[in-house]
């Protein structure tokens, strides 16, 4: 039996800023930064009400092991998240982290499409780094219920993603954008498309290998389904009110179709989706 | 370093100090082995209620937050059951062991056979144990659980068949109620130490969905909120038994262990506490160390029951 490598860190605040409607970017230094691998989360401590004792599980998007930070997106969706958005530059708190079982590598060669829904940006945003590092090409589909709900900057860097240094290995990789609503850029109304029409869209044209996701449950559900029907593996990322967030309280279950539950925490968040009960 | 001697004796497990974990509320020790030492910091670690057979738990969502630090959960003693947990922890619980800290295994069951049979296998694969605990005041069962502790009679009745299946301590964990007429009935029935609080039932209403937020209407409320409530009931317990208690309920700090122990605890579990601040048991120890050291004892068993009133 393996003991736990997850620990409690203290993390500092870089930057925190509000990058879209609701929807927050925080740049943390922190020791945890070279220890977490894409696709594990943290459990961060938000000071300044003892009224909340439990801790927000983030996700991330990026962890820059050299510089020691840790940079996360968050919607302001409660009493926690909002506390958060209020913590400035040199605030510090504590995490626990590595928390959790991360992406994988595809088992098999070929393109991978990556599938966001809303706030499960973030790690798919992580995903696709670890794919450009491994030079595996990738599409990606990030739906939001309105246009101002998407993080532009975010979005438009997934191109530049392992093609930095010129030797281009992904030309044709396509970033599309969805929204619920058929708000555009433009300010005209164009198409009302959910990611999950995004997705149907690409599997028209490229053929895909692996399938990675994480949104809200409903969109993934479709998803898993979707990649199923085509016989393509698919890993979605989980989400669960957790109490702990590294196995020691069981409040995080996941139902398993071979029955019995999984805990999202310490066997997740990141599930093969043929797995899961949805 | 401390000065005071900080040894305890809970019904015949050993303690090198009164710090204690809250089932459930621990993993079973080794998911905190990346905050500290377990096996070199604690007085003892109580695991997981277990079964004989395995046993699935309630469904999702099993935790919600409530306003004014508590939070709520229906997690339904969700376990691999007493030979697949030995299978998998028997050898890090046993390292326990080894570095001084003693490990108490909880019972768990649906009925006065299924603790007898929990405690069955547990005497035969279990060698680590240090003692027992049967748990008859889990809120979030159907059968047995709570139900199976409601009455002097039914505590008394699962406490004795258990009895006669161990030589090693048992310790009962008690529902938050009747615990002064509960508690006598099951000295009476041989206990050798009582644990209580289990988590005080409550209910917590989606009022969008008029839904319950959790997978049953009911659940076990934890947490600092419920602190004044446990302390209050290890004293009324305290007053009305000779053997000794461990106090659980709310423990975040140092002070609040004092209080337990000043209102009759001898040992004191960390629970929801440790989900929240998982290395907070360090911390607790050498707080509660400082304060017995100003209160100029040698002994912290000086302490126990000591409140004035
Ligand atoms: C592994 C994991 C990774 C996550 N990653 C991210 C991320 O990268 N960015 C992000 O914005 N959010 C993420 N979340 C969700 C985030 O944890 C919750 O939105 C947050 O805890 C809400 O806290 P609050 O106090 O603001 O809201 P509350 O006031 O507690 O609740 C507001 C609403 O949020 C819902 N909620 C509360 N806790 C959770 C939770 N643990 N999971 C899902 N919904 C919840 C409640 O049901 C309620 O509808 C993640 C959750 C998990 C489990
Ligand atoms: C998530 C969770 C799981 C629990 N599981 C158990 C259990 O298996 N057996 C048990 O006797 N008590 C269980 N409890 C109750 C705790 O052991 C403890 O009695 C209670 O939470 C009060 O202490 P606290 O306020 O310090 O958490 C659980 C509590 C929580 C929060
Ligand atoms: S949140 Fe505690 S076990 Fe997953």
């Amino acid at each position: 039996m393996d003991l736990s490598t997850t620990s409690l860190h203290d993390f500092t605040v870089v930057t925190n800023e509000c990058v879209a409607d609701g929807i927050w970017r925080m740049r943390l230094s922190s020791t945890v930064a070279p220890l977490i691998e894409p696709g594990q989360f943290v459990n961060i401590a938000v000071p300044g009400d003892g009224s909340h004792i439990l801790r927000i599980p983030l996700s991330f998007k990026r962890a820059d092991a050299e510089a020691g930070t840790l940079e996360l997106l968050y919607a302001t969706v409660g009493e926690g998240t909002r506390r958060l958005s209020a913590m400035r530059e040199g605030d510090k708190s504590t995490l626990v982290g590595p928390c959790g079982n991360g992406w994988r590598l595809p088992q098999e060669p070929g393109r991978a499409l990556l599938v966001a829904g809303g706030i499960g940006l973030p790690p798919i945003l992580a995903a696709a780094r670890m794919l450009a590092s491994e030079r595996v090409g990738f599409d990606v589909v990030i739906g939001a219920r309105t246009y101002a709900m998407h993080v532009l900057p975010d979005a438009e860097e997934v191109l530049g993603y392992g093609q930095a240094d010129g030797a281009e290995y992904d030309p044709d990789r396509r970033v599309i954008l969805t929204t619920d609503d058929g708000t555009t850029a433009s300010g005209e109304l164009g198409r009302k498309a959910y990611a999950t029409d995004g997705m149907s869209d690409l599997m028209a044209e490229r053929a895909y290998s692996q399938v990675y996701t994480c949104g809200p449950t409903i969109m993934m559900a479709s998803v898993a389904h979707m990649a199923a029907e085509h016989g393509i593996a698919c890993q979605a990322s989980l989400e669960r009110m957790m109490g702990c967030g590294f196995g020691a309280c069981s409040c995080c279950n996941v139902e398993l179709v071979r029955g019995g539950y999984a805990l999202c925490c310490q066997d997740g968040p990141v599930f093969d989706a043929t797995e899961v009960v949805w | 370093m401390s000065t005071v001697s900080m040894a305890v004796d809970l019904g015949g497990i050993k303690m090198r100090n009164p710090l204690n974990t809250a089932s459930g509320t621990f993993g079973n020790g080794w998911q905190f082995e990346g905050f500290y030492d377990v096996g070199a910091t604690l007085g003892a670690i109580t695991c997981k209620g277990l079964a004989a057979e395995p046993w699935a738990g309630n469904p999702a969502p099993r935790l919600a937050e409530l306003r004014g630090a508590a939070i709520m959960n229906s997690v339904g003693l969700q376990n691999p059951g007493v030979r697949g947990f030995v299978e998998t922890y028997g050898e890090y619980l046993q390292g326990l062991r080894d570095k001084g800290c003693q490990v108490i295994c909880q019972v768990a069951g649906h009925s006065v056979e299924e603790y007898v049979r929990a405690t069955e296998l547990y005497e035969e694969l279990a060698p680590f144990a240090s003692g027992f605990e049967i748990n008859i005041s889990c809120p979030n069962i159907a059968k047995g659980g709570a139900a199976m502790g409601a009455t002097p009679e039914g505590a008394a009745e699962v406490m004795r068949a258990v009895r006669d299946r161990t030589e090693r301590p048992i310790l009962v964990k008690m529902a938050p109620h009747d615990v002064a007429e509960i508690g006598r009935a099951l000295e009476s029935a041989g206990a050798d130490a009582l644990s209580l609080i289990n988590t005080i039932p409550g209910m917590t209403i989606d009022v969008h969905t008029r839904k319950s937020r959790l997978s049953r209407p009911t659940a076990g409320v934890s947490g600092p909120a419920i602190h004044a409530i446990a302390v209050r009931m290890v004293w009324e317990c305290a007053q009305a038994v000779a053997i000794p208690l461990c106090g659980i309920g709310g423990v975040a700090t140092g002070e609040d262990a004092a209080e337990m122990i000043l209102a009759g605890a001898t040992a004191v579990s960390i629970g929801t506490a440790n989900m929240v601040d998982p290395s907070c048991a360090p911390r607790i120890l050498a707080e509660l160390e400082d304060w017995a050291e100003s209160q100029g004892v040698n002994d912290i068993n000086e302490l126990i029951g000591a409140f004035e009133c």
